[in-house]
This record gives C-alpha cells, structure tokens and sequence, in this order.
C-alpha cells in the first residue's frame, strides 16, 4: 500500500516536472538595425545576436557563435571576427548576459542572409544541448534577388514569402529543410520580439500559450503563419540531431532548430 | 460580331497582364566611384538589366552634366565630372525612373 502511495506521489512530482518545462521557447535571435537598406539609408547595419525567449524578454548566456557569416549574391563571407561582445538582460532580469553585435557595410545592391550557427548550448532543465541556426535577410537598393535560395545549413528555413517588406499581418509561409530535404509535419515556434524597436508597449501575455504561437507544417515542411503586430518575428523549427554530444563524458541529444527573424510594420 | 468581342477580351486580358508585369517591375540604379570614373548599374527588381535605359547626370544646382544610355548588361560608365553631390537619374522605358544620389564625399574619395 504505501509502495502504491509513494509510486502516485512520484509520479506527480514527474508530471509537474514535465510540464513546467515546456513555456520556455529559446530562440536564437539575430536582428539586424534594419529588413531595408534605402538609398538614403545608411549603408552600415548593425546587427544584434542574441540566445533568448524574445517575448518574455529574457536573456540567456551566449557565447561566441561557432559561425556567423553573410550571403550576398552566392558568394558567402565569414563575418565572424567582427563580432563584439556585449552584455545585456531583460527588465526582469537580475543579472547581465552575454550577447553578440556587429557591424557591417552594405557595398552593392541585392539581398544579404545573415546566418548564425551558435556554439551549442547545454540546458539542463530539457537534458539536451540546443543549436539554433538562425538566418535574416535584408534587402538593399530594390534588387531583389537571392533571399528565395537556401544556404545549405544542417538545418534553415527557406521563405516562400518575400522575408522583407511585410506589412502587419501578413502571411508569412516557409519550408523547414533539414539536411536540404524537407521536414513533414514540422512544428514551427512563433514568437513577437517585445523589444522591437518601435513596438509601443510590451505585450503581456493573458495566459502561457500565448508566449510561444505553434503552427504544423504539411507533408512537404511548409507552414504560414499570421504577424499580428508590428515589429520582428521569429519562427523556429525543431528537430532532433541524428548526432549526440557530450556533457559531463555523457552522450545527450541535441535539439537543432532552423530560425528566420522578419519584420511586420503597419499599413499608415 | 462575337469574333471581335472575344478579340477584344483577349487583348484587354493581354494589356493587363503586361501592363501588371511592367509595375510588378520597379527599376533602381545603384553607382560607384572607382579610380576616376562613376560607375551606373541599372536594374528591375528581379536582377535583369535594363537596357537602353537614359541616364543623366545632375550637380548639387541641379545642372545636367551629362547624359548617356545603359548598355545590354545595364550598365553606363563616366569619367568624374566634378567634385560635387551628384544626383544620377535613369529613365528606362514606360515611363520607369529612378535617382541615386552620390555625396561629394563619395567622389572626392574615388578621385
């Protein structure tokens, strides 16, 4: 009888163990100053890199990312020694974490994907290690070209919807590759970036499911999902590694995630 | 008569659709300066040149320096014509126009 009990007790405790742990979407966030590059713009982006929950606006520790480059073109450029360290947290936050800025100069007209593939991250809380390819494009000078073609990342989003230029609620369609092929029925995690610039108020959620907005893709990976507000957008869709890695001489799982950040802004 | 209705609905069809890829269509012209010379590109949105397009070229009074026309690949080439913000417009074909502007600082780097 008391096995029954403490066999019940302990499984409570698993069960609100589980479900405690899934209202923390991480996103890897990479923003750049601006989608557009007029030619009354400046021509220098500054881009943020951040390991976050964009809509709670926490911060977590980043260290520097193992790849961080730019396609323009076809031609891929490895931006990684420009990269800056910075501190910075959330409003609730009570301690600074490490993020990543860095400049960069646009030359010529056409689209430019910024990509990150980060140093996987070891959350203890899920027991498995988090790599967050993240991507975001900007367009400069009116041509547009090239933001439709994947880079060849383990894992990326490839937009069928232009990634720029959108207005607030748009439709924003995707195709979650992994290896290059499509992944079906892929989930895919929506998230609003309260610190957006120009976003007038922060968004309080009215309950958790509202954090994080989830939409399934087909049987050829593709989804859409609705912006409702302006300011960034990130969508992240997750798969398990078909690799392990090491924490602590144990072999863990490693959740790899393909990221893409688009702006909304609204029709005045 | 129902021949030239349907004529008429054809080409009313065709006009749309042409007259829609035309303003899906923006044209931009990006330039440079590079050891001496400006260099113009002239572009739809979509990457394709745009040929034959006029180009000309105005001071910061607003006086035309030159003029000249893009080539196959969308290009037109010129030496500096002065020290100065320079303000390059393209006018491509039904009636698409666009403007770039260099500052003097700009040109005066690319001497």
């Amino acid at each position: 009888m008391r096995a029954v009990h403490l066999y019940i007790s302990m499984l409570f405790f698993v069960m609100i163990t589980l479900c405690a742990v899934p209202a923390l979407a991480h996103f890897g966030t990479v923003i750049p100053s601006d989608d557009i590059v007029s030619q009354d713009d400046s021509k220098t982006l500054s881009i943020e890199i951040k390991f976050t929950h964009p809509l709670e606006m926490h911060y977590m520790e980043m260290v520097k990312p193992k790849q961080f480059g730019v396609v323009h073109d076809g031609n891929k450029q490895d931006l990684l020694s420009t990269l800056k360290e910075a501190k910075g947290k959330g409003a609730d936050q009570d301690r600074t974490f490490t993020f990543w800025k860095a400049d960069y100069k646009i030359r010529r007209p056409g689209d430019y994907t910024f990509f990150v593939e980060p140093t996987p991250y070891w959350e203890p809380a899920e027991d498995v290690f988090i790599v967050h390819y993240t991507k975001v494009c900007v367009n400069a000078l009116g041509l547009e070209e090239m933001w439709d073609q994947p880079l060849g990342l383990e894992t990326e989003i490839v937009p069928l919807t232009r990634p720029y230029g959108l207005w607030t609620n748009n439709l924003f369609t995707g195709q979650v590759l992994l290896k290059g092929k499509p992944v079906p029925f892929a989930e895919v995690e929506v998230e609003y970036l309260n610190e957006s610039p120009g976003n007038p108020a922060v968004v309080h959620p009215p309950a958790d499911a509202y954090i994080t907005q989830v939409v399934k893709a087909d049987a050829n990976g593709i989804f859409s999902y609705a912006m409702p507000r302006a300011g960034w957008w990130g969508f992240a869709a997750l798969n398990e590694a078909d690799w392990k890695l090491k924490h602590k001489n144990e072999e863990k799982g490693v959740e790899i995630g393909a990221v893409f950040w688009v702006r909304t802004r609204d029709m005045k | 008569m129902s021949v030239s209705w349907k004529y008429i609905a054809v080409s009313a069809v065709a006009m749309l659709i042409l007259a829609g890829t035309a303003m899906a269509h923006k044209v931009s012209l990006f330039a440079y300066v590079e050891a001496g010379k400006v260099y113009t590109e002239s572009y739809f949105s979509d990457g394709r040149p745009v040929a034959g397009g006029k180009v000309k070229v105005y001071d910061s009074s607003k006086n035309l320096l030159l003029e000249g026309v893009t080539d196959k690949e969308g290009l037109f080439s010129f030496d500096i014509p002065k020290i100065d913000d320079l303000t390059i417009e393209l006018d491509a074909t039904m009636g698409h126009k666009n403007s770039y502007k260099i500052k003097k600082a700009e040109v005066e780097a690319g001497k």
